[in-house]
């Protein structure tokens, strides 16, 4: 009310009145009014019985009260800066903390705190002096902020993070008042810095009132970069980071767990999708609020908050979520990781991802070697793992690069051992290029093309240099003019020029460079010479030293945290959203079996005959076997393969009904309880567990809780410490066994017998161990990690096998998925590293005779695509009508991309599979 | 010294490492000029269109990527040039026409001291499977290994046969500078220069003096040739030269704060002389 009148009060022109009017005569006003009010104060106690009318007191108050603020809001600052007259006399008479506690022995309710609110961000507003400065003001404004903390009205909410976010702002710009803010609340007995406080529940809020909070929040942090003592605050004695960190869980828990897939192109969440989806915004916001705190906040904070969504959200949440029954699911979790890489700015966070991605184990298996062995899995999986891949690949990262692909390059094994000079060798006269050119199919030569590609393509080549060939096929021969000596210079006697590969060199080049540019940064130079072959030890891969060093730290600091904010009293009343919260955090556990106990798999393909498996599936059924065989230790990874082939396995038969295998075969038995029994076990088991946890470090710092009175905050509390307890005991990837078990890929030794064919015509291609050896003299057998991995045999990675493999289907897979694998290749070619260049590039190098080489995975596809045209009598109209569509599709991305670097992704996507991958698939 | 015109722009560039080479030949190709190139005052001979008949050398290969293998080796050439860093040797393609390098030699001491040397290199169509490329300078030098009708340098004796892979341009180039500091009379291309250094090292000295002087009376002359990136000479010109005088002598401070304040887009948590992710202690990145 008091605030409404002021506003009126403004309105109907008062402020014109004060114009003009001396100072003295304000203070006289105000002066008055003051005593006026204080009479009422003092015969009108609320409490007693009083002889007016309660609202009469009251109205006459607000009357008066609006009256001097307006006064007090207009004074000018004296002279030097010191106190307007008005304010010294509001300082020395307590002013505000008199009406506050006068309205505060009134009924407080909702209204009066909205109405209140309002006067202060008036006031604090629109002041034209300091008024923060002063204890008795800013005292009971820090009474009337934790009084209004528990409040669950919407509009009160809304007016004081309003308030709040104002605050932040004067802060900001004047952090000398920031020592008072701490001492204010100190004089109360409540949480030290209160405003930091207050905003810490809204951090996950939709909407303006979340906004505002976060961008307040934001404001404390930058402020803390340079303030040691907010940060220690916040480290120390809030739950900013935890519950940031949660949210994250919290919010994940209520994404979709399957999506609803456009199409079967569809392989990576764009902006279109996204904004789609309201929760997908909201957890979206709430890491880009992540990343820009750890942006500007302390190191500290950072170190904490980072240590925080690696143990309190990326093992416990986004770890099993990977690890979910069905194929959906994983395929779904799999684009939301590739989505928040995407979203990640700030190297830190970005640095926590890939370290979870790259060094942690669940169940054992690294994170990377699981999404790995997925590029070759069917449906839509497959596809969007490799888009991750590509995403991965495009960060330039070192430590992603060297687990991916160049740790397996690096003992130089691959190749012959007088091979290694030949690494760093230039290729001067191109003779590798030669050789790759020449596996371009005949149909798809440059010189087939038809002429309206030459010329769209000439057009973009014709700026930049006045001597533009105008026609491309025109051949051009050139005399230098004769100087004195007689020489002459002439070049190209039978130049038949190809623009579109001027083109693709040109894209080729900014690839190239920008990679060169961002490879300044790493270690080593990985040129079979640093680091030195001989010296390469795999050694054992360590959790994130973020487990180590920051979450130790982070996390001891818990309990003392507990304390002290127990002690010092809780701002009372639960925040509303801190319910929600635990019950979203109890969601990522529930989620799991509603949805899975339908039909584990859906929307079956019906050209899935089950007499014959599609390739693929014999590939992973192929896969399985030679795991167990031990023959085969490029596989040996594969575990998850294991599983996948589980679930199609399970598919497959579910599909077959009563195909004859499954139901003689006992080893399906196990099998069909992995997935139609397990989900809901896994999840009870799981919750169980977590719970069961929960409590148990709950009883071992129950004494903290029960020896503090904490009124309804220790709801809060408790819940804090569950959340927390789930955190750190999560964090050290203990699992359930009974999950474990279940989810244990069934063992494909059952399998054996009915593969052995299979199994058989792959041993043939494959060398005697004893030939494999002969170059080292030596078997070396090194463990990486806890996967035994023996590098006696050449073996160039699961990635690029898988790559390759998929690479070597070409001619089956879908186009799309075809200019994913050429993309990646672009990618992984653009890569200045020798060994990885000469690995993929260099046609002269001589490798084991086990190492399959991109070319040779090439010119199989050549083949194939000779055999195919040869085939098919419309065949040149058909690669002519694929040509047409693909440069329209390059022509309609490069219209529409804003996103410069999806552009030039794209751009190395069209220009690879316009020259390798070149239309021999099926028009869509 | 006065050296003008483009040489030092091409240097940050082509040193970036190992794929300079491949870095810069599209570049090239894409702003500086087009392959092939048609120069302004020649008539392109225009052959009747065959679109339908294609020429395919005996392996296979498409005949038409002949000029961008060519065009490549001669950048890598180019770029090798560069990392040897010959002490007082410049050279720079021709706009028109990779085939054909501008170079300049300056001799610091010797004989020859005080001559600043234009000359051309002329690189066969062929390359690297012709003969070796010619080295001519504008002005022919008083020495018995170089023409004195043509400029001719002989460079043939030091190459007798070019082999690929073995010999690279900047070898021709350090062999030129190499002529002028140990004088070499065996079969000479003039003779009278080399009788006179046998005979009368006085009456050499002072002709090869007299030389060194109309040489740098010449310096500030037009290039014979009309191409935009023929190496030319100017008087000092404080107005336009200091500034890239300074540019030069800051240059080598430059690339290290431009790496590092610079939006690096790459990352790394190796530390060096480890093998193992995330092995950086503390990332200084971050």
């Amino acid at each position: 009310m008091m605030a409404s009148v002021v506003a009126n009060g403004n309105q109907d022109g008062q402020s014109l009145v004060l114009n003009g009017v001396d100072p003295e005569t304000c203070m006289i006003v105000f002066k008055n009014h003051w005593a006026q009010v204080v009479k009422i104060l003092e015969k009108h106690d609320p409490l007693r019985s009083s002889s007016m009318h309660p609202t009469l007191s009251a109205s006459a108050v607000q009357n008066y009260v609006e009256h001097m603020l307006f006064l007090l809001m207009e004074e000018e600052s004296g002279q030097g800066g010191c106190m307007g007259p008005i304010l010294e006399f509001v300082v020395m008479e307590n002013v505000m903390e008199r009406l506050f506690v006068w309205s505060l022995r009134r009924e407080f309710t909702d209204e009066m705190k909205l109405e209140q609110l309002k006067m202060y961000e008036m006031l604090v507003g629109q002041a034209r002096q300091p008024l923060l400065h002063h204890k008795p003001i800013l005292r009971p404004l820090m009474m009337l902020l934790s009084s209004c903390s528990g409040t669950a009205a919407p509009a009160v909410e809304a007016e004081l993070v309003l308030l709040l976010n104002q605050l932040c702002c004067i802060l900001a710009k004047d952090p000398s008042i920031l020592e008072l803010f701490f001492h204010t609340s100190e004089d109360q007995g409540a949480t030290n810095f209160l405003i930091f406080s207050l905003l810490i529940p809204y951090i996950h809020r939709e909407g303006t009132v979340g906004q505002q909070a976060r961008d307040a929040l934001l404001l404390i942090m930058s402020l803390s970069a340079e303030n040691e003592r907010v940060a220690r605050h916040v480290v120390e004695n809030t739950y900013f980071c935890p519950v940031l960190a949660t949210g994250l869980s919290g919010l994940y828990s209520s994404l979709p767990t399957k999506l609803e897939v456009p199409n079967e192109e569809w392989h990576c969440l764009h902006k279109v999708d996204w904004m789609r989806m309201p929760s997908l915004v909201q957890f979206l916001n709430s890491l880009e609020f992540c990343n820009a705190v750890i942006q500007v906040a302390h190191p500290s904070i950072k170190d904490q908050l980072v240590a925080y969504i690696y143990n309190g959200f990326l093992v416990p949440v986004l770890a099993p979520a990977l690890h979910k029954l069905t194929l959906e699911e994983v395929m779904t979790t799999t684009a939301y990781l590739d989505l928040f890489l995407r979203s990640i700015s700030e190297t830190s966070l970005l640095q926590t991802f890939l370290s979870f991605i790259l060094l942690h184990q669940h169940e054992s298996v690294y994170i990377l070697d699981t999404l790995v062995s997925r590029i070759n899995t069917p449906f839509q999986l497959g596809t969007v793992s490799m888009a991750l891949f590509r995403t991965l690949i495009g960060f330039y990262c070192e430590d992603v690069m060297l687990q991916l692909i160049l740790r397996y390059l690096i003992p130089c094994n691959h190749m012959m051992l007088s091979q290694r000079r030949v690494v760093r060798e230039r290729d001067f006269y191109s003779t590798s290029a030669a050789k790759m050119l020449a596996l371009t199919p005949s149909c798809c030569s440059p010189d087939h093309s038809p002429p309206p590609l030459r010329q769209l393509d000439s057009i973009l080549f014709s700026k930049g240099g006045a001597d533009t060939p105008n026609s491309s096929n025109e051949q051009k021969s050139f005399s230098e003019e004769d100087d004195s000596s007689g020489n002459s210079c002439t070049i190209g006697s039978e130049i038949y020029l190809d623009v579109s590969y001027l083109h693709y060199l040109y894209d080729a080049r900014l690839s190239i460079s920008s990679c060169i540019r961002a490879c300044q940064v790493w270690s080593a130079l990985y040129d079979a010479e640093d680091p030195p072959p001989e010296k390469y030890q795999p050694g054992v891969l360590e959790e994130p030293k973020l487990e180590g060093r920051q979450t130790q730290t982070a996390l001891k600091r818990v309990p003392k945290l507990l304390v002290s904010n127990a002690r010092s009293g809780l701002p009372r009343g639960e925040p509303p959203s801190i319910h929600q919260l635990e019950l979203e955090w109890d969601d990522s556990y529930d989620a799991c079996p509603v949805q899975t106990t339908e039909t584990p798999v859906e929307g079956k393909p019906a050209h899935l005959s089950p007499s014959e498996p599609p390739k693929h599936i014999q590939e992973m059924r192929r896969t399985a076997i030679m795991l167990v065989k031990g023959s085969y230790i490029e596989e040996n990874e594969f575990q998850d393969d294991v599983m996948v082939y589980n679930l199609v396995a399970k598919k497959d038969s579910s599909e077959a009904e009563h195909a004859e295998e499954t139901q003689s075969d006992p080893a399906h038995a196990p099998l069909r309880n992995g997935l139609t029994l397990p989900t809901s076990l896994v999840s009870d088991n799981d919750k169980n567990s977590l719970k069961a946890k929960a409590k148990g470090q709950t009883d071992c710092n129950g004494n903290l809780q029960n020896a503090t009175p904490v009124e309804s905050g220790e709801d809060f509390l408790a819940q804090y410490e569950e959340l927390i307890c789930i955190l750190d005991s999560e964090g050290r990837g203990k699992r359930v066994k009974g999950d474990r078990e279940l989810n244990k890929p069934v063992s494909p030794v059952e399998e054996e017998e009915e593969e052995e064919m299979d199994f058989m015509s792959f041993t043939a291609e494959t060398p005697e161990p004893e030939k494999l050896q002969s170059p080292f003299g030596t078997v070396q057998r090194l463990r990486s990690g806890s996967s035994n991995r023996c590098y006696s045999v050449p073996f160039t990675g699961p990635f690029i096998s898988v790559l390759f493999s998929r690479l070597e289907n070409m001619l089956t897979n879908p186009l799309h998925v075809n200019l994913l694998l050429t993309g990646i290749l672009a990618q992984l070619a653009a890569y200045p590293q020798p060994l990885l260049r000469s690995f993929l590039l260099n046609t002269n190098l001589v490798f084991q005779p086990t190492v399959r080489s991109l070319y040779q995975v090439l010119a199989t596809v050549k083949s194939q695509i000779e055999e195919l045209s040869a085939s098919r009598l419309d065949f040149p109209e058909r690669i002519t009508a694929a040509q047409h569509w693909l440069l329209a599709r390059e022509a309609s991305f490069t219209a529409t991309g804003d996103n410069n670097r999806l552009r030039v992704k794209l751009q190395c996507e069209i220009g690879f599979s316009d020259r390798i991958g070149k239309g021999w698939e099926p028009l869509p | 010294e006065g050296v003008t015109c483009s040489l030092s722009t091409a240097r940050p560039d082509e040193e970036q490492g190992g794929h300079a080479d491949q870095k810069t030949s599209p570049a090239r190709t894409s702003h500086k000029k087009h392959l092939p190139p048609i120069p302004k005052n020649a008539v392109p001979i225009t052959k009747p269109a065959s679109v339908g008949t294609p020429s395919h050398l005996a392996n296979g290969t498409h005949a038409s990527y002949g000029p961008f293998y060519l065009e490549y080796s001669l950048m890598a050439e180019f770029t090798l040039v560069i990392k040897q860093k010959l002490p007082g040797i410049y050279v720079q393609p021709s706009y028109k026409s990779a085939l054909m390098w501008f170079g300049v030699i300056f001799i610091r001491h010797g004989l020859y001291q005080d001559g600043v040397f234009k000359f051309t290199v002329y690189i066969p169509d062929n390359y690297p499977d012709g003969e070796c490329p010619k080295l001519v300078f504008d002005t022919p030098v008083f020495h018995p290994l170089v023409d004195p009708v043509s400029g001719e340098l002989d460079v043939k004796r030091a190459f007798t046969k070019w082999r690929r892979n073995h010999n690279h341009i900047w070898q021709v180039l350090m062999y030129a500078r190499t002529v002028f500091y140990k004088i070499n009379t065996a079969e000479p291309l003039n003779p009278e220069a080399a009788v006179l250094y046998e005979k009368d090292g006085q009456l050499f000295k002072s002709k090869v003096v007299d030389g060194v002087k109309l040489c740098n009376s010449h310096l500030f002359d037009q290039p014979k040739v009309d191409d935009p990136f023929a190496i030319s000479f100017s008087p000092w010109n404080p107005a336009v030269h200091d500034e890239a005088k300074e540019r030069m002598f800051t240059f080598k401070r430059r690339p290290e704060e431009h790496h590092k304040g610079a939006q690096v887009s790459g990352l790394s948590w190796v530390k060096p002389g480890s093998t193992q992710p995330f092995s950086k202690v503390d990332s200084p990145q971050s």
